[in-house]
């Protein structure tokens, strides 16, 4: 739990957020957990209380984690749907944002699991917490806001807390747009003039844009990886960030048909950096950050790694990539420097946690 | 485990019960003795011989492993041998008025069945001295399920037109009730209207699903990798659509609304299939017919194609002379191939302006700025040099 002072620095009262659904999950400053509603248009910062750890967690292995789920929180297993998924930086505590049924009936629900296994949730009132909106309020003098239905929505779809901004990528549900949003935290109701768009070039001649699925900060916060809606994994500098302009990132691979990438994630391991991108069809690969420095834009399909035979769902074009066993990967976040933690979905549609040590990847 | 519990407590029996306000479970039907037992000096008998599980989780996980022993602190629940347990549902047991309560931490779920485990009163203590256990006796009950009858309908489907571009972006439907999420996958179809062959990956999974805030509207993108020039899947599989093939597109009963009831009925729309559509939205082909100043009557515009159904409500707007917006009600014309709009109060004399929002698009997602899929190598493709984002019109005096 953050102390007072800090509590005040960072902008958090106590009180009950009115937290409608909970969706994407990021850790910030002081162990403060962002949680993303989309319901509500809205995203908290939660103190969600976690003391530090003595040390480093090793692993944590859960199977059947959405009929425990279930089972805590007396419904069905079809009432539960995990959203997202981070590792709390100072307890180790593995936190999950839950949606227990839908429509009238949903209840947003904060799992923590501590590292023996054990289940609880935080309690989302009496608690410190601030809150700011993912769009500026209407334009006032615009008098079609006065009878307008609020039919426009921004679904976030991934977060991360990048140096001092929570960078936000969100779909809308009218245009199809590619807006990175970049709040800063302490939360001051400034967000729109952060916003950026990135664009992508496909094979040296289209261009193109779309809304962000997922993205990971790696490099010291210097780059980012993302991927795409319409498939494409894309590289930008952080450094080209600049309010209200547009960007262009690089494409560094491309993940085919029928395939969506879910989640990313990056790691060290004997001095090297790696990415692993998960995805809803394809296998979970693993990207050498330094193969990504080293390729040019990618420009024209490159048969040669298409018909990489470690690779045996061609097509795939971009850097070269190591596809790895995992099944099912849904959602990972970095257990410790040494681990990632892995939620995996099975053939029968049950969830499990798995730890993976940096050097078994 | 036993059902009923014949033997121990003849008479216990389990009700729905408001408390505090909220909905909890009572058990009644203990002997005072017993009850003296459970609640016991510090009450810690109560979750060491007393669980509620789902009848779900009882049925799954056999004999549970989620001893009350397991439970660690009132309510909040559950550390168990690795794979061999479920946790407890979150909540606490107390004990008043002769029964015994149990206090959710998450509301009961309508239509659920639950299980209370009731322990010998051996048992507990034997168990955590490491004794043997003895099977607890279970009671279950069932919550109330909701009324199911069907009322919510499928409204409108846009484009409300008779033909798409083979590059169609998106579909908006438009339901009667707020729905419930997480039902679009296995609800929207598409299908050859030929032959009544389903075709495959025509939609790019959201999950969450894009809904508006009533949640009365659901987004639906056609995969933009199949869309989009110069993408693998493009290049691969090509269109989700193909030009000249009709289709259906079908939304099954399979929604539900948000308090859980099916569609009232399914809905389906079909739709032949033009070429694509690679041109930037241009508000210089639009045609405008300008209403006489002092009248009340509406402006009309006339569009060269189909433009976005949603983007249509929020992207065009009105300037009177001065600059000022102009209040009034716009509205989408028949195909989406035109917009008019009706002032509040009577047009000024002058020159007045319809501004054009960037981020208006066609059904292909072409925008006044850019095609969808630019092509870096055609001029024309790219933004509007002329940066056209607005028509003036002239309200001349009748």
């Amino acid at each position: 739990m953050v102390d007072q002072a800090t509590a005040q620095e960072l902008g958090l009262a106590m009180g009950s957020p009115d937290i409608r659904s909970v969706g994407p999950l990021a850790f910030g400053p002081e162990g403060v957990l962002f949680v993303g509603d989309n319901v509500g248009a809205s995203i908290f910062a939660l103190d969600v209380g976690d003391a530090p750890a003595g040390g480093q967690p090793e692993s944590l292995d859960l199977e059947n984690l959405d009929t425990s789920l279930a089972s805590y929180m007396g419904c069905s297993r079809e009432d539960v749907q995990i959203r997202d998924m981070a590792v709390h930086p100072l307890s180790g505590n593995v936190f999950l944002s839950v949606m227990r049924g839908s429509g009238d009936a949903a209840i947003p629900v904060i799992a923590r699991i501590d590292l023996e296994g054990g289940i609880t949730d935080v309690a989302l009132d009496n608690i410190g917490f601030s809150k700011t909106y993912i769009e500026d309020a209407a334009d006032e003098d615009d008098p079609r806001e006065v009878t307008r239905v609020k039919l426009r929505t921004v679904t976030i779809t991934d977060m991360s807390y990048v140096d001092g901004l929570l960078v936000v990528a969100g779909t809308s549900n009218e245009e199809f747009s590619s807006t990175l949003r970049r709040i800063p935290f302490p939360f001051s109701g400034d967000t729109s003039s952060n916003s950026l768009e990135i664009f992508h070039v496909s094979h040296g001649r289209y261009e193109t844009a779309a809304p962000i699925r997922a993205f990971v900060p790696y490099q010291g916060n210097n780059s980012i990886l993302a991927s795409y809606t319409c498939t494409p994994v894309v590289q930008f500098s952080v450094s080209q960030f600049k309010p209200g302009e547009m960007a262009h990132g690089k494409t560094v691979a491309e993940l085919g048909a029928h395939n969506r990438p879910l989640d990313l994630v990056s790691y060290q391991h004997d001095d090297e950096e790696y990415l692993l991108v998960a995805n809803d069809r394809h296998p979970l690969i693993k990207i050498a950050c330094v193969d990504i420095d080293q390729q040019g834009a990618l420009t024209v399909p490159d048969e040669s790694l298409d018909n990489s035979p470690a690779d045996p769902v061609t097509p795939g074009v971009g850097v070269p990539r190591q596809i790895l066993p995992q099944p099912g990967v849904r959602r990972m976040a970095n257990l410790s420097d040494d681990a990632v933690l892995m939620l995996q979905e099975d053939g029968e549609g049950h969830f499990h946690l798995h730890t993976y040590g940096v050097g078994e990847l | 485990m036993t059902q009923g519990g014949h033997e121990a407590h003849p008479d216990l029996s389990l009700a729905w019960r408001e408390r505090n306000g909220r909905d909890a479970l009572r058990a009644t039907g203990w002997t005072e003795t017993e009850l003296a037992e459970l609640k016991g000096p510090d009450g810690g008998a109560l979750n060491r011989r007393l669980a509620l599980l789902t009848s779900e989780a009882l049925q799954g996980g056999g004999e549970p492993a989620c001893s009350p022993d397991t439970v660690r602190g009132p309510g909040r629940l559950l550390r168990s041998p690795p794979g061999s347990s479920l946790p407890l549902v979150a909540g606490r047991f107390e004990v008043e008025a002769g029964a015994v309560w149990f206090m959710p931490r998450f509301p009961f779920v309508a239509g659920m069945g639950y299980a209370l485990l009731v322990y010998p009163s051996s048992a507990g203590d034997n168990a955590s001295a490491g004794g043997a256990r003895q099977s607890p006796r279970a009671w279950t009950i069932q919550r109330p399920a909701v009324d199911a009858t069907p009322v919510a309908r499928v409204v409108a489907i846009y484009p409300d037109v008779d033909e798409v571009p083979v590059n169609l972006l998106k579909f908006y439907v438009h339901f009667s009730e707020p729905m419930s999420e997480g039902r679009a996958q296995r609800a929207v179809s598409v299908c050859r209207d030929d032959t009544g062959e389903p075709i495959d990956g025509v939609f790019v999974p959201m999950d969450p699903e894009l809904w508006d805030g009533a949640r009365q509207r659901l987004t639906l993108l056609l995969d933009p990798a199949r869309i989009k020039h110069g993408l693998v899947p493009n290049m691969e599989v090509g269109y989700p659509l193909m030009e000249g093939v009709p289709f259906r597109l079908q939304l099954g009963p399979e929604f539900r609304d948000a308090r859980g009831r099916p569609l009232a009925a399914g809905a389906e729309r079909r739709y032949a299939v033009g070429p694509e559509v690679r041109e930037r939205v241009d508000p210089a082909r639009w045609s405008l017919t300008a209403p006489a100043a002092g009248t009340l009557h509406a402006l009309r515009v006339e569009f060269d194609r189909p433009l976005d159904h949603a983007l249509l409500q929020r992207c065009l707007g009105i300037r009177d002379p001065e600059g000022a917006p102009v209040a009034g009600k716009g509205t989408t014309g028949p195909n989406e191939k035109s917009w008019q709009f009706e002032p509040e109060s009577a047009w000024a004399e002058g020159r007045h302006r319809l501004r054009v929002e960037r981020q208006l698009e066609d059904l292909a997602g072409n925008s006044p700025l850019r095609i969808f899929d630019r092509d870096m190598t055609e001029p024309d493709d790219g933004p509007d040099p002329s940066d056209l984002l607005a028509l003036d019109f002239t309200c001349a005096a009748g």
